[in-house]
C-alpha cells in the first residue's frame, strides 16, 4: 500500500517531510503534489494515494498546512494546500533530524 | 485544542466533509485519467477509494466515539432480532437488579445510622462492668470525677431515657418517651432546632426555668404544628415547663424522643451510676477505644483500689446500644442473599448468551475476517451485555421504585429510627447503575471471551458448529450451572433454618393462653403518686374498674408481658442439693449458696389465673401473702433438683445486703418468656407484686368478648381515674405476640423468597444449558436410537448430564452455606447452623428441582425421531 505502510514511523514521517518540503515551492493540490514528489525524485518514489490523503488531511489537522478550494489549472474545483509558519518550522526540524540521519547511516555503511 | 475545535466542526458539518472528501479524490481521479488517457487503468491504479476516505474520516472525526455509536446501534439491532433471548434476560435482570435496588437501599439506609452526630462511630458509652467471678455490677467512678481524670475522651455526658405524662389543655394526656440529657450531650447534636432554641448550660442549674423541647412528631401531631405553643407551658409528668423549642424531624440523639429536658447531674445522682444514668463521650482527637477502655479502667482502680480483676467500666461504640446496630451481620446477609439472587440471574443470562454464542459464531467469524480486530469484537460484544443490563437496569428501577414505596408504607409510624429513609435517592440510583453495568460485564465478559477466541477457517467452513469453541462454551455453561446451583444451596439452607425455627417458634408451647386476653400499659408518675401505698391504691382501683366491665372476666397485674423479657434477680437460695456443693461434705446442706443471677416478674394474685398458667404443685400466692413466691419448673429444677421446692427458702439480694426471706409456696408451669430462647425457659421467680408497687406496669385482663371490642372500653376507664394518664398500648395480647415475632417470621419470609426465586432461576438455567446440549446432540441422539439405543438409556444419559451439573453445585455450596448460615445463628430457635436434617431437605429440593430442569429437555430428547434427526444437516 505504498511507502505509508512498508516501513513504519520513519518512512511516514519522511512522506510528512516531503510533502511539506513540495509545498514550499507554493499552493498545490493533493494530485500536484504527488506528481511534484514522483518527477524531483526521478520516479524513484511512488506516493500512493491511499497514503497521501490521509497524510495531507493529518497535516491539515496538526496545523502544518491549510487547505483552501479553489479552480485548477484545467478549471476544476480542486483543494489546495498550503504551508503555514508552524509547517515551515516543522519542515526545518524534520530535515533536521533527517540530515542526522542519512549522516549516521552512511557513517556507519561506509565504515567498513 | 486547536485540533479538537476543527474535529468538532467538522463533526457538525459532516456531509461538508463528506463532499469534500469525495470531491478531492474524484479530482485525483479525473487528473489522473486525463493524463494517462486510459480511465479503466487510472480507477485500478488509484486503488480502494473507500478505505481511503474511510482512513481520512477517522482521522477527522472522534472516532472512538463514532464506532462506539456505531456498535451501539449494531447491539441494539442484534438484540432486537432475538426478542424471546433480549426479553427473558431483561425481565430476569430486572427482578435481580429491582430486588437488590430495594434490598441495598432498605439496608443501606438502616446501616447509615445517621442520628445527627458527627463521626457517631467515634463516640463512646461508659457503663459499669462486671466481674466473672460474681456477674455484679460495679460501683463506678462518678462522672466528675470521670471528667477530670479521663483525657482519652473529649467532653462527657450524661442522658436517661425516661417515660414520661405528657399533658396539658391541648389533648388527651400520653405518654411519651423523655430523654433528660446534659448541655454537654447537647454540644454533639448537629441539628438546630426547628423553632425556638436548644439547651444551654444555664438551663441545667437548679436555679433555672424548668424547659421542655419538643420533638417535630409531638409538634405536629399533638400541636397541630402551631408555632405558637413555644413559651406555652405544659406538664410532664406533672411539673409545668416551659417549652422553648422544636427539634426538626429526625431529630435522633441519643434516642429517638417524643420530648427532651435537661438534665442536672446532682450529688446523689452522680454517686449512683446504676440509676439509668447513661454516661458517654466522644473519644479524643487521635485516641483510640482500646485506649480509652485502658485509661477509664486505670482511673476506676485508682478511685477503688482494693477491687478484684475484671473492667470497672465498658467503654464502648454507642452505636452497639442500637438493635440494628448488633443485627449488621444479618442484614448484610440479607444484601449477600439478594446479591446471590442477583449473581444467579446474570449466570442465566451468560448461558443464554453462550448459547446464542455459539449460532453467532460465523457471524463473529465473517467480522473477524474483514478485518475487526478481536478488541472490537469483544469490546461490541460488551456493548451488546451492558446494553441488555442497562434495559434490565430501567425494569429494576421499575420494580424498586414501588417496591420501596410499599415497604415505606408498611413500616411507617412502627419503631423505625428516623435516619431510615427508604426511597430511591441518588445513592440508590449510583448502585443500580453500578449494579446494571456491573452485571452486564459479568454476565457478557465470558461469552464474549469465548466468541471473540472463534477461529475463522474452521468457524466459516462448518457452519458456526466448530467442536473446538463449542466444547469450551459448554464447559463455561456447565460452570456457572454449577455455580447457581452452589448459591442456591446456600440459600436454601437460609431458607430451612428459618423455615425450620418457625416452626418450632410456633410448635413451642407458650405455657399459657394468649387468646381473649387484653393488655395495657400504665405508668404512674411519682409527682401524682408519690408513695408506693398511693400507687398500690390507684392500681386496686383500676382492677376493679376495668373487672366492671362487661365481657371482663379477671383482671391481673404483671411487671412484664410473656416473651417480654424479665427483670434481673440475684438471689440466694437455700437447701441446695448437695450435688451443686463438690467436695463439701452433707453437713453444709442447708447452708445457703452463694448469690446467684436469676430473673423475676412482679405479678399480683390474679396472674396465673388470668393466663391461664397451670400450677404444677402447691399454690399460688393470695393477695396480703407478702413472705409467699411461686416459681417456675426451670427454677425449681436448677435450685433444687430432684428435690420439692415447696416450703423452700429463697431471697432477694441487692448490692451486699439481703432481704428477707421468702417461701416458695408453689411451681408453676414454664412460660415462653424470653423471644429469642422459646425452647430455653429462665428460672423464674414470681413476687407478688403487693409487696414492691410497679409504678410502670401491665394490666392484663381475660375477656369474654372478643379483645378488640374492649380496648376502647378500657381506655375509658383508665380516663375516668385519672384525665392525665394514658393508657399505652392497649391492644389483644395475641397481636402483640405476633408483632414481638416479626422479627424472626419476616426474615424466614424473606429468605424463602429469594431461594425459592434462586431456585427457579437456577432450574431455568439448568433447563436452558440441557435444552441446548441435547438440540446440539439431535444427530447424535438420532443414531443411538437408529443403532438399537433404548429410550430408556437416552433419557438416563441426558438426566445424568444435567444431574452432574446439580451434585458439583451442591458440594461447592454446602461449605459456602456451613460458613454463611453461621451468620443467622442470632435468630434460629432450636436448630443448629448446622442442622443435618434442614441440610438433607436442602439436598433433597435442590435435586428435584435439578431433575425437573433436566428431565424436560431429556423427555424431548427420546421422543427424537431418528429419521429427521439424520435429515437434520
Amino acid at each position: 500500500m505504498g511507502i505509508n505502510r512498508s516501513g513504519g514511523e520513519l518512512v511516514q514521517g519522511t512522506l510528512d517531510m516531503l510533502i511539506l518540503k513540495t509545498l514550499l515551492r507554493g499552493p498545490m493540490h493533493g494530485y500536484g503534489i504527488a506528481q511534484s514528489i514522483q518527477s524531483a525524485s526521478d520516479e524513484v518514489l511512488r506516493v500512493e494515494e491511499g497514503s497521501l490523503y490521509p497524510a495531507l488531511h493529518r497535516l491539515e489537522l496538526d496545523g502544518f498546512i491549510d487547505a483552501e478550494w479553489g479552480q485548477s489549472e484545467n478549471h476544476r474545483r480542486a483543494k489546495f494546500y498550503r504551508l503555514t509558519p508552524r509547517g515551515r518550522k516543522q519542515l526545518a526540524r524534520e530535515a533536521g533530524h533527517w540530515r542526522q540521519l542519512t549522516t549516521a547511516i552512511a557513517r556507519i555503511m561506509e565504515a567498513s | 485544542m486547536k485540533k479538537f475545535w476543527k474535529r468538532l466542526s467538522a463533526l457538525w458539518h459532516r456531509d461538508q466533509l463528506e463532499r469534500d472528501l469525495e470531491d478531492e479524490l474524484s479530482f485525483h481521479l479525473a487528473m489522473k485519467a486525463s493524463e494517462t488517457g486510459d480511465a479503466p487503468s487510472a480507477h485500478r491504479s488509484f486503488g480502494n477509494a473507500t478505505a481511503f476516505k474511510e482512513s481520512c474520516r477517522e482521522l477527522w472525526l472522534f472516532s472512538t466515539l463514532d464506532s462506539l455509536s456505531q456498535d451501539v446501534r449494531y447491539a441494539a439491532r442484534t438484540l432486537r432480532r432475538s426478542p424471546l433471548v433480549t426479553g427473558v434476560a431483561i425481565v430476569a435482570l430486572a427482578l435481580g437488579i429491582g430486588i437488590n435496588t430495594t434490598v441495598f437501599t432498605v439496608i443501606g439506609s438502616a446501616l447509615r445510622f445517621d442520628m445527627g452526630v458527627d463521626r457517631i462511630d467515634r463516640v463512646v458509652t461508659l457503663m459499669p462492668g462486671e466481674t466473672a467471678s460474681t456477674s455484679r455490677p460495679q460501683p463506678t467512678p462518678d462522672i466528675w470525677t470521670l471528667r477530670r481524670e479521663v483525657k482519652t475522651i473529649a467532653s462527657l455526658a450524661a442522658y436517661r431515657f425516661t417515660p414520661v405524662n405528657l399533658s396539658d389543655s391541648h389533648a388527651l394526656p400520653e405518654r411519651c418517651s423523655n430523654v433528660q440529657m446534659t448541655a454537654s450531650g447537647w454540644a454533639m447534636v448537629k441539628p438546630k432546632p426547628a423553632l425556638g432554641r436548644g439547651f444551654v448550660p444555664a438551663d441545667e442549674l437548679p436555679s433555672a426555668a424548668p424547659a421542655v423541647l419538643l420533638s417535630y412528631r409531638v409538634w405536629r401531631r399533638r400541636y397541630g404544628g402551631d408555632a405558637s405553643i413555644l413559651n406555652q407551658t405544659v406538664r410532664v409528668d406533672d411539673v409545668p415547663r416551659t417549652v422553648i423549642g422544636v427539634m426538626p424531624p429526625g431529630a435522633q440523639f441519643p434516642e429517638d424522643a417524643d420530648i427532651w429536658t435537661p438534665l442536672t447531674i446532682t450529688d446523689a445522682l452522680a454517686a449512683s451510676s446504676q440509676r439509668g444514668l447513661l454516661i458517654f463521650g466522644r473519644l479524643a482527637e487521635g485516641a483510640t477505644l482500646v485506649a480509652a477502655r485502658a485509661e477509664v479502667d486505670a482511673v476506676a482502680r485508682r478511685v477503688y483500689p482494693n477491687r478484684a480483676g475484671g473492667h470497672f467500666v465498658n467503654v464502648s461504640p454507642f452505636l452497639q446500644m442500637i438493635g440494628v446496630y448488633d443485627s449488621r451481620a444479618l442484614l448484610i446477609a440479607v444484601m449477600f442473599a439478594v446479591g446471590f439472587v442477583l449473581l444467579i440471574v446474570c449466570a442465566d443470562v451468560a448461558n443464554l448468551l453462550l448459547a446464542r454464542a455459539a449460532a453467532r459464531s460465523r457471524e463473529i467469524a465473517v467480522r473477524i475476517a474483514i478485518g475487526a480486530g478481536r478488541a472490537r469484537v469483544i469490546r461490541q460484544l460488551l456493548i451488546e451485555s451492558v446494553m441488555l443490563a442497562a434495559a434490565g437496569g430501567i425494569g429494576g428501577w421499575l420494580v424498586a421504585v414501588p417496591t420501596l414505596r410499599w415497604f415505606d408504607g408498611m413500616t411507617e409510624g412502627g419503631h423505625r429510627p428516623s435516619w431510615i429513609h427508604f426511597s430511591m435517592d441518588t445513592r440508590a440510583f449510583l448502585y443500580l447503575a453500578g449494579v446494571s453495568i456491573g452485571a452486564g460485564i459479568i454476565f457478557g465478559l465470558a461469552p464474549a471471551l469465548q466468541l471473540a477466541r472463534t477461529d475463522v477457517n474452521s468457524a466459516i467452513k462448518d457452519g458456526g458448529r466448530s467442536a473446538e469453541g463449542g466444547r469450551r462454551g459448554r464447559r463455561l455453561s456447565g460452570i456457572l450451572v454449577a455455580g447457581q446451583m452452589a448459591l442456591c444451596v446456600v440459600l436454601l439452607a437460609g431458607a430451612g433454618l428459618m423455615i425450620h425455627s418457625t416452626v418450632n417458634l410456633y410448635a413451642a408451647p407458650m405455657g399459657f393462653d394468649a387468646r381473649n386476653v387484653v393488655k395495657m400499659r400504665i405508668s404512674l408518675s411519682e409527682t401524682k403518686y408519690p408513695s408506693p401505698a398511693a400507687a398500690l391504691a390507684f392500681q386496686q382501683t383500676l382492677k376493679s374498674q376495668i373487672a366492671a366491665i362487661p365481657g371482663v372476666v379477671q383482671v391481673a397485674l404483671a411487671s412484664n408481658l410473656p416473651l417480654a423479657g424479665s427483670r434481673p434477680f440475684r438471689v440466694e437460695c437455700e437447701g441446695q442439693s448437695p450435688s451443686q456443693w463438690d467436695g463439701r461434705s452433707p453437713s453444709v446442706v442447708r447452708q445457703p449458696s452463694p448469690p446467684t443471677m436469676s430473673a423475676a416478674l412482679l405479678v399480683d394474685e390474679n396472674y396465673f389465673r388470668t393466663l391461664q398458667i397451670p400450677v404444677e404443685q402447691g399454690r399460688t400466692f393470695t393477695r396480703d401473702d407478702d413472705a409467699a413466691v411461686v416459681v417456675n419448673q426451670a427454677f425449681a429444677a436448677r435450685f433444687w433438683p430432684g428435690e420439692p421446692a415447696i416450703g423452700k427458702r429463697l431471697r432477694p439480694v441487692s448490692g451486699d445486703a439481703a432481704h428477707a426471706w421468702l417461701t416458695v409456696a408453689g411451681v408453676v408451669h414454664d412460660v415462653e418468656q424470653d423471644l429469642f430462647q422459646p425452647l430455653a425457659h429462665t428460672a423464674l421467680v414470681y413476687l407478688p407484686e403487693s409487696s414492691q408497687p410497679l409504678r410502670d406496669s401491665f394490666v392484663i385482663a381475660r375477656t369474654s368478648a372478643p379483645p378488640q371490642a374492649l380496648v376502647e372500653p378500657f381506655r375509658r376507664a383508665v380516663q375516668a381515674l385519672d384525665e392525665n394518664l394514658p393508657a399505652q398500648d392497649a391492644a389483644a395480647l395475641s397481636n402483640f405476640i405476633e408483632e414481638r415475632r416479626l422479627n424472626i417470621t419476616s426474615f424466614e419470609k424473606l429468605f424463602t423468597l429469594f431461594a425459592t426465586v434462586a431456585l427457579l432461576l437456577a432450574s431455568i438455567g439448568l433447563y436452558a444449558v440441557i435444552a441446548h446440549a441435547v438440540s446440539r446432540r439431535t444427530q447424535e441422539i438420532g443414531i443411538r436410537m437408529a443403532m438399537g439405543g433404548a429410550r430408556r438409556d437416552i433419557f438416563s444419559l441426558v438426566l445424568k448430564q444435567g444431574m452432574r451439573h446439580v451434585a458439583y453445585g451442591f458440594l461447592a455450596g454446602l461449605p459456602l452455606a456451613f460458613a454463611l448460615t453461621r451468620v443467622l445463628k442470632r435468630l434460629l430457635v432450636g436448630v443448629s447452623p448446622a442442622d443435618p436434617a434442614t441440610f438433607l431437605a436442602v439436598a433433597l429440593v435442590l435435586g428435584a428441582a435439578g431433575a425437573l430442569g433436566c428431565a424436560i429437555p431429556a423427555r424431548r430428547a427420546v421422543r427424537v425421531d431418528p429419521l429427521t434427526a439424520l435429515r437434520h444437516e
